[in-house]
């Protein structure tokens, strides 16, 4: 017994023993240093985009990188937004001018283009202007996107010289991204008189309901894996009809959302997968492969079933 | 037992039976006309803040006295702090630092002067946001007073009185699913739990709508200059989303319900049990100024 004892105390004192916490702290500074590097790495390549001064605003204090578990701490719960999109990188750089509020540039890798054109789609107020692939001004805020990158410049007081140079700003950040990205290709399924700059791009439920409530549950299945475009039209009676596309992974996890989607929201749906709701308009829906399509508030079943076989022979093209 | 989930089919149907549904809340709850109720007071004074959004601490603290007289029946305003603070107490006050939009310095002393007037000495009260948990008053607080400003916020829809107790959770984002759809487990909190004696959303300046990262301009603030008294954090919370919603239509037009639906307030009661979300159960008192109320 008192040697079994010894044999323990013995392997207790052990080279091992003494030298592997001192062994992991160094992996472990070692790896920490590494992160510091690789953070520095990419602040650098961030910022190569962003000018040193643009019509007298210069930056001033630190730039600061966030990544999807640190960007709670600069614009609390909506960063989730941004982690709808994927987004891999933000850095944040602050512009000061000589008696003017602050412009705040958040420029954000989001990894893909079609990310970066998602995450535009998100707010779709204010009037466009030509910076970058696509960009809107509204009340002191310009969004823009290019490439992989999605840019929102901001101040939050509106004065005209912000506005000068926040829009300043804007031009020479899209000049310095080189190349453009390509926008979602689901897009290419939407009928030729829906308009492309009227969508929202998305993966999630929450995104969806966010821009258009259908339904608490996730019958639709929409997660990482899904892409789905949400397109509106106004009609004569200034009322909105929506187009809902969303392309799956596999056909028959499409299958099963739509099918559970028309079970549980439009239960009295004809054989046209169509019914007419609460509001006096129709719903509808339809699975085609790994696709499926859903229109709220058409004037007739005719009308759902007309705009689904439009995107249906999109789809066969 | 009813069913856990809701669609846009329940609006629609809601929105039938009543022209206000669409812009307060769905659900079987709204046709109770039974079960529990709540109270809670609006104040409003063309005084208590300037143009540049600037609080006037003497009007404030004549609101906040005569908004607690009404909340509990008292003849002033000392028996009611009486009735909700006691000596012994040590006595959190949950403010908010949001940059754009903080609680502020006059509505945070005017809190304390009234809860040191019910005997509790300064040592024994705290006032803090992001460091609840590194705070020993919060951390053995026996009662608390919850107080922000009403905004409109990107992923829970609105940051009002539920939300404002999120920085006691070590981890946020646990919070986070499905827009901030089961915030009122904050209060579940032991630091919580039992202990909020008041809540206070402040309508003096609110956000009705943000834009970009930052969800916030000056375009999208205005001069309501009302407190909401309560405290019941859920029926305080109800009343504040009827007010942004109002504001919405008015400034735009139109309808435009709340982006995301603040179904954390609907939620905290169906699902929670906090308090009393059916604006139908909440008997709200009218105080005041009452130009431009919008409810």
């Amino acid at each position: 017994m008192k040697r079994e004892k010894l044999r323990w105390l013995s392997l207790f004192f052990s080279p091992i023993f003494i030298f592997y916490p001192l062994m992991e702290a160094a992996v472990g500074s070692k790896i920490n240093i590494e992160e510091m590097e690789k953070r520095k790495e990419i602040i650098k390549f961030l910022a190569s985009f962003l000018p040193p001064e643009v019509e007298g605003w210069k930056p001033f204090g630190e730039d600061t990188l966030y990544d999807p578990e640190t960007i709670f701490t600069y614009i609390d719960g909506a960063g989730e937004v941004y982690r709808a999109y994927n987004f891999k990188w933000l850095l944040v750089r602050h512009y000061q001018k000589r008696n003017n509020p602050t412009i705040i540039v958040d420029f954000f890798d989001m990894g893909r283009s079609e990310e970066a054109f998602g995450i535009f789609t998100h707010d779709l107020e204010g009037e466009r202007i030509p910076i970058g692939q696509d960009a809107l001004y509204k009340g002191g805020w310009l969004a823009f996107w290019k490439d992989r990158f999605y840019v929102s410049i901001y101040s939050e007081q509106e004065t005209e010289e912000t506005k000068k140079g926040i829009i300043a700003l804007g031009e020479k950040i899209a000049q310095a991204i080189p190349k453009e990205g390509k926008r979602p290709s689901i897009l290419e399924y939407l009928p030729a008189d829906w308009d492309k700059n009227k969508v929202h791009y998305f993966h999630l439920l929450p995104i969806l309901n966010y821009h258009f409530f259908v339904t608490s549950e996730n019958w639709l299945e929409l997660d990482e894996t899904t892409e789905a475009v949400l397109a509106w039209k106004i009609k004569e009676n200034d009322k909105k009809m929506y187009l809902l596309i969303i392309s799956y992974d596999d056909e028959t996890k499409a299958a099963r959302a739509i099918n559970r989607f028309l079970k549980n929201y439009l239960p009295e749906a004809n054989e046209a997968g169509t019914a007419r709701i609460e509001d006096g308009f129709w719903d509808g829906a339809k699975v085609h492969k790994n696709v499926g399509i859903i229109v709220f508030g058409a004037e007739s079943s005719f009308e759902v079933e007309s705009i689904i076989e439009q995107v249906l022979i999109k789809l066969e093209n | 037992m009813g069913k856990n989930w809701f669609s846009r089919r329940d609006f629609l149907r809601l929105a039938l039976l009543s022209p206000l549904a669409l812009t307060s809340f769905p659900l079987e709850t709204q046709l109770k006309s039974s079960g529990p109720r709540s109270r809670v007071v609006l104040i409003r004074h063309e005084k208590v803040v300037d143009e540049k959004r600037r609080v006037n601490s003497e009007v404030f603290q004549a609101m906040l006295d005569e908004a607690l007289t009404a909340l509990f029946d008292a003849k002033n305003s000392q028996e009611a702090w009486q009735k909700i603070i006691k000596p012994n107490d040590i006595v959190g006050i949950k403010s908010n630092v949001w940059g754009y939009l903080p609680t502020g310095k006059e509505v945070e002393e005017a809190l304390k002067q009234r809860v040191m007037e019910c005997g509790v000495p300064e040592s024994r009260i705290g006032i803090d946001d992001r460091g609840v948990l590194r705070n020993k008053i919060f951390l053995q607080a026996t009662a608390l007073i919850n107080v922000r400003p009403a905004r409109t916020h990107h992923w829970s829809g609105m940051g009002g009185c539920i939300k404002n107790m999120i920085t006691f959770a070590p981890d946020p984002s646990v919070y986070h699913p499905d827009t901030c759809a089961d915030l009122a487990l904050l209060w579940n909190n032991p630091l919580i739990k039992g202990k909020v004696r008041l809540n206070i959303l402040l309508m003096l300046t609110p956000l009705f709508h943000g834009i970009g990262p930052h969800h916030f301009s000056e375009k999208y603030v205005w001069p309501y200059r009302g407190i909401l008294v309560g405290q019941d954090p859920v029926a305080v919370d109800s009343i504040g989303v009827l007010i942004l919603q109002a504001k919405r239509k008015e400034f735009f037009g139109e309808d435009r319900p709340l982006q995301p639906p603040a179904h954390h307030i609907l939620y905290a009661e169906t699902r929670h049990h906090l308090g009393v979300a059916d604006p139908s159960r909440i008997e709200l008192i009218k105080l005041g100024w009452l130009d431009g109320c919008l409810i």
